[in-house]
């Protein structure tokens, strides 16, 4: 295996998202990134691997590619069971999701995600200064997944005290049984996958942790970027580059045209 | 801000939605019409609209383009996840809102997903221009299916713990049964629902391929239904196997033949996603959201909308060629003889 020397941070982040995945496990996968990586994940090591989107296929094994959306036909093609968004969702209310794998535009130190707005909130809700798209699934894959992983670029801006909005709870405010005590289900966030490193959350508070960081950075250069205060895990790793065969897969098989993957760092 | 104490249906109230189908003709009759002819018959100023599809699957894009032609106030737009339909309605109201409002919005989700953030909703959303609300996708799914299934209201789980509750109607309450906290969402009963499909007959059974959507949920749930299709079949095929009927025909009143309706967005068998076309309207729209000319994005609707007589018109601008090379990008995903 050699280690490449020309990879993205996106690249990274896409390898580092697939090996979080277990094999044989169902995974809810959000639109982007956890595509991407889900896709990765299934040509290396995790074949079976059982994607579920929510526009309702559960279980295709993605032999025409990297859907552009998660309503795509390729995800529809080969499904094991494919209705629509109720059923899918229903599914992991059940508990039929090991994983849900989503992102954000902003996460908190607990895990929390914004995808609705930017500004003050509640005075600015109803006019932000950035509107976003909105939840679309992510905050029923946070609400009944067994567990979440999370996506979210490492920049300053968009890792927060406080969030805008929360779309998609995590661990709330991390007090011990606050998603059950919401009425939510699951174990809540699970990793978070970065484009500095790899985070947990802490057992106890619930607060984020650096579990690993990646090429080129160092503890301090990831906190440097973090807008609340990390938690440091007791052994700290550097996560290793990805491989060239990774790389290549990447760039030749999983997301040839560059629609969720850019070529520039 | 929504006070989360007032309580208030848009489109039906539970009750109206029932007298509406008591009230119905639901016999099997023939509703073969033109789009122009159903979008005038069964949409008001002031209705509630339930969109099918999910994102740019399926929208009722041709649906659209004659609503925008005609011309509607003070609409709400009721869906989970969507894309071309809201940005035309939407981007129609940035250019004549003499002409098309949107008064409020219902929504999980308003994107493109890999072509980008939806440039009309940040115009009006960050404008203060429209009321709207957020839900999840499995919300907004929930509330038409409690329409559907003629119920006030749905239990789910999403959206506790985070904000959805609190800039919603959402209900929190502690389960009679287990005492645990669990969510109570409001039934959503549009006034008409927009729904294009693979296949129907000329009654209004469907048959829909791919992902089914919310599209029965909200054909089901609203008082009127505008169907268009990709192939209209005859009802001894369409029946050949009852099970493959997706929306039964007592919940349809306008049937229409529109070959390439959800265009430029995808149809599960018939064409894949047109990028470019997709990234160019909206390449139309977002110079608007930093305060730039409106010009550009009024030339298109003229050209494309208001110039022309029906959506076919708007489909014949496309190469042929283009069209033919979306048909086989779809057809890799659904090999079958002809």
């Amino acid at each position: 295996m050699t280690v490449a020397t020309d990879f993205t941070a996106q690249e990274l982040i896409v390898v580092a998202g697939a090996k979080v995945l277990e094999d044989n496990k169902i995974v809810f996968v959000g639109t982007g990134l956890p595509m991407v990586a889900t896709l990765l994940a299934k040509l290396t090591h995790a074949p079976g691997l059982i994607p579920v989107f929510e526009a309702g296929a559960v279980g295709p094994p993605l032999l025409h590619g990297l859907p552009i959306s998660v309503g795509d036909s390729k995800t529809g093609t080969g499904a094991s069971y494919m209705k629509g968004l109720n059923a899918a969702f229903e599914l992991t209310q059940r508990g039929f999701a090991d994983f849900g794998f989503i992102g954000g535009a902003e996460v908190d130190m607990y895990g929390n995600l914004n995808s609705t707005m930017i500004g003050e909130f509640p005075d600015e809700y109803h006019k932000p200064k950035v509107r976003l798209p909105g939840s679309g699934g992510t905050a029923d894959m946070a609400a009944s997944c067994e567990r979440t992983i999370l996506i979210v670029p490492h920049e300053r801006k968009k890792f927060n005290e406080k969030l805008s909005y929360v779309t998609s709870p995590g661990h709330l405010d991390g007090t011990p049984g606050a998603r059950q005590k919401a009425g939510m289900q699951g174990k809540g966030p699970y990793r978070l996958i970065t484009t500095k490193g790899i985070f947990d959350f802490d057992e106890e508070t619930k607060r984020m942790r650096i579990l690993y960081t990646f090429p080129g950075e160092t503890i301090k250069s990831v906190q440097a970027a973090t807008g609340f205060e990390l938690l440091v895990a007791p052994h700290v790793a550097e996560f290793p580059p990805p491989t060239v065969e990774e790389v290549r897969l990447i760039r030749e098989t999983v997301d040839p045209r560059g629609i969720f993957v850019k070529r520039a760092a | 801000m929504e006070n989360s104490t007032q309580m208030f249906w848009t489109g039906l109230s539970p009750d109206e939605a029932r007298e509406a189908l008591v009230n119905k003709n639901k016999s099997m009759w023939d509703k073969r019409m033109s789009l122009k002819e159903a979008v005038s018959r069964f949409i008001k100023n002031g209705d509630n609209i339930g969109i099918g599809g999910f994102v740019h699957v399926r929208q009722p894009v041709a649906t659209c383009h004659e609503m925008v032609r005609q011309g509607f106030k003070d609409l709400t737009l009721s869906f989970q996840s969507a894309a071309m339909a809201p940005e035309i309605l939407a981007a129609a109201m940035m250019i004549r809102p003499d002409h098309c409002t949107i008064k409020r919005i219902e929504l999980a989700y308003w994107g493109h997903e890999s072509f980008g953030l939806s440039p009309a909703w940040r115009y009006l959303g960050e404008r203060g221009m429209i009321e709207f609300e957020d839900w999840s996708n499995y919300n907004m799914s929930a509330r038409f299916k409690a329409g559907a299934m003629g119920l006030p209201f749905i239990p789910t789980r999403g959206p506790l713990g985070g904000d959805i509750p609190n800039t919603s109607r959402t209900r929190v309450m502690d389960c009679p049964f287990t005492g645990r906290p669990i969510a109570l969402l409001p039934a959503s009963n549009p006034n008409v629902a927009l729904i294009h499909v693979q296949a129907a007959d000329m009654y209004g059974n469907c048959i829909i391929r791919g992902t089914d959507g919310t599209c029965a949920e909200i054909a089901m749930a609203s008082a009127h239904t505008i169907v268009t299709c990709e192939q209209l079949l005859d009802h001894e095929i369409i029946t050949s196997n009852p099970k493959d009927i997706a929306i039964p025909f007592p919940a349809v009143d306008a049937v229409v033949q529109v070959p390439f309706g959800a265009y430029p967005g995808a149809c599960r068998r018939h064409y894949y996603y047109n990028g470019d076309e997709i990234l160019k309207f909206l390449g139309l729209i977002s110079p608007m959201v930093k305060g730039g000319s409106a010009d550009a994005l009024k030339t298109w609707y003229d050209e494309h909308i208001f110039g022309v007589e029906t959506f076919g018109e708007y489909i014949e601008t496309f190469q042929t060629r283009k069209l033919i090379a979306d048909q086989a990008a779809e057809a890799v995903h659904c090999q079958r003889l002809a």
